[in-house]
């Protein structure tokens, strides 16, 4: 069994500030980890792996920086990575990233089970994995909240809904997106840190795959960001509660009562 | 000439209409003006009446595709059904929750009609025929407006509770049409079972008791919990406490989580990161408690008290009881 785990490298941190001048993301300075809820999808992959010997191969598409989530993919215990970068992908949004990755795919052939964390914690779409399976006329279940092989070639994975729990059954191949419910993931160890060095990474760039150069980058994508700005929040008037906590409450609760709230 | 067509693709929650909907009907109405019709898309059963739930809230249509399989279909077969409407019909935009099953329909429907999609909006305006989405990214951190100037239909998934549902005289007039339904192999719904004890969300509360990093010891949750009770409301967390087994992403108020508007909500030790003030700001009261004068939190609050949360919680129960 081959499994593909899809991953994207993220800022560590979302404090992300607006340039005043610019009113570009300010990005300076902060270093790319791969996206948390990846990590989970690769634990589910690894897991598979401990299980029933699949091979996990990670594919990622971005900047050459993003080799540094695949080799920590691969510490924690994949067999190889796939890093797509080319500055034609560069500016894509979910529908262009969605269509370099499913090439990439098809070139890779024959994976079983290609695994998404369920977004990405800085953009927040989670589109890629559904536009991935479209592409690929797979079948997909979205945020896994727990996946077993039930058959040679078949997954059960039980899918929350806002207030329903569904079981769906997929003959692979096909697309799962999981819930950072599913598990934990492992940290690398030293000797797979060692390891991860030795592992296959290859880089394949525009050439490298069949592309339609419509469909790519920016000028692939129908979505246009045309404005970045901090969100403001609304102030009111403060009537501050005051004297002993006793006191303060009781002034809560004449206020809340005046408001019909109790 | 007649109008382009505004459309709220219709959810179903069991066997209900998920709330999202109403909400987005009420909004499209809004957008719509007298520029767009608003048409609501419904796939139900042959025996279904989900479009009774959809009326009260006046949009110009609903357009009503019955089919016994489209209660237990797959997402690859609900975006088939959508994508043979839109060929037919060809509206402007087109509107979703950004439910799970909403974010997981939406962008295959998007890859099948090559167009785009913004996830999760906060905000929607029309500024001629382009709609204008307000996305949140980083953790609602940052707001981005995003179009889809060249390509249509313009795709939009619209976070829960984001608008309020409110009805409203129209025509809301009933019509049926048909598309093929093409079964998709390798995948079978085999179960679905309600989810106990998830009957009031954060979301759907409207009066939340919330907890942030000054107010999560077991006792403070312990004395929310009773508050919440006599309140006949919810306990919501900013993110630190998502962090305790007890709570999930699901009692996580903003941060690409629950946008609310509840009558009340009560702060406690919640200092105001900008994404939890934007998730809770539509709230009608709020009040907060922080032992920090200078904490954000003051900033959007109707009443606030200047001290230790434990000893207020303590002084509010003991006046409830």
């Amino acid at each position: 069994m081959k499994i593909v785990v899809c991953i994207k490298q993220v800022p560590e941190t979302n404090n992300v500030k607006i340039d005043p001048v610019t009113h570009n993301l300010d990005r300076r300075g902060l270093a790319g980890v791969m996206n948390p809820f990846d990590k989970n999808a690769v634990e589910l992959a690894l897991n598979l792996k401990d299980t029933t010997g699949a091979e996990v191969a990670l594919l990622t598409m971005g900047p050459d920086d993003y080799a540094e989530s695949v080799r920590e993919g691969m510490a924690m215990g994949a067999d190889s990575g796939y890093l797509l970068s080319d500055r034609a992908f560069a500016g894509a949004d979910t529908l262009a990233t969605g269509y370099v990755i499913a090439q990439a795919l098809k070139k890779i052939g024959d994976a079983d089970l290609i695994l998404f964390g369920r977004q990405a914690v800085d953009a927040d779409t989670g589109q890629v994995g559904p536009i991935v399976a479209e592409f690929l006329n797979q079948p997909q279940i979205t945020y896994a909240a727990s996946l077993r092989m039930s058959g040679p070639n078949e997954v059960t994975a039980e899918r929350l809904l806002e207030d329903t729990k569904q079981t769906l059954v997929a003959q692979l191949p096909a697309v799962v997106s999981v819930r950072s419910e599913l598990n934990t993931p492992r940290y690398p160890t030293p000797r797979n840190i060692q390891l991860s060095f030795e592992k296959p990474l290859t880089v394949w760039h525009h050439d490298d795959l069949d592309l339609d150069d419509t469909r790519l980058g920016q000028s692939g994508s129908p979505t246009v960001v045309t404005k970045v700005y901090a969100p403001k929040p609304v102030k009111r008037e403060l009537t501050p509660l005051t004297g002993t906590p006793s006191e303060a409450a009781s002034q809560l609760i004449k206020a809340l009562k005046e408001r019909q709230l109790i | 000439m007649s109008k382009p067509e505004l459309w709220v693709i219709a959810e179903r929650r069991l066997d209900h209409i998920e709330p999202t909907t109403q909400q987005l009907i009420t909004k499209a109405r809004d957008l719509a003006g007298d520029s767009f019709k608003t048409v609501v898309i419904l796939l139900e059963a042959a025996t279904d009446h989900l479009e009774d739930e959809l009326k009260p809230y006046g949009p110009d249509e609903i357009r009503v595709v019955r089919d016994d399989r489209f209660p237990t279909a797959t997402d690859a077969e609900h975006a088939d059904a959508l994508q043979q409407l839109v060929e037919t019909y060809h509206p402007n935009g087109v509107l979703f929750g950004a439910t799970i099953t909403g974010r997981s329909i939406a962008p295959r429907l998007q890859a099948k009609l090559q167009t785009g999609l913004t996830a999760d909006a906060l905000g929607l305006r029309y500024d001629g025929e382009t709609l204008i989405a307000v996305k949140p990214s980083y953790g609602d951190n940052i707001m981005c407006e995003i179009t889809i100037p060249e390509r249509r239909p313009q795709m939009v998934t619209v976070r829960p509770n984001t608008f309020v549902a409110e009805e409203a005289a129209g025509p809301a007039e009933i019509t049926t049409t048909t598309v093929t339904f093409h079964p998709v192999a390798r995948l079978q719904v085999t179960a679905a079972t309600p989810v106990v004890n998830t009957a009031t969300t954060v979301g759907d509360a409207s009066r939340v008791v919330a907890l942030g990093r000054g107010a999560a010891s077991a006792a403070m949750v312990n004395h929310a919990t009773q508050l919440a009770e006599k309140l006949g409301g919810r306990i919501g967390v900013s993110r630190p406490l998502t962090d305790q087994d007890r709570f999930t992403h699901d009692d996580q108020i903003g941060q690409s989580g629950n946008t609310i508007h509840p009558e009340l909500i009560i702060n406690f030790g919640i200092s105001g990161a900008v994404q939890f003030l934007v998730g809770m700001q539509d709230a009608k009261t709020i009040v907060a408690v922080n032992s920090d004068p200078n904490a954000p939190i003051f900033d959007v609050a109707d009443y606030g008290y200047v001290g230790d949360a434990q000893a207020f919680m303590t002084a509010l129960l003991a006046q409830f009881n």
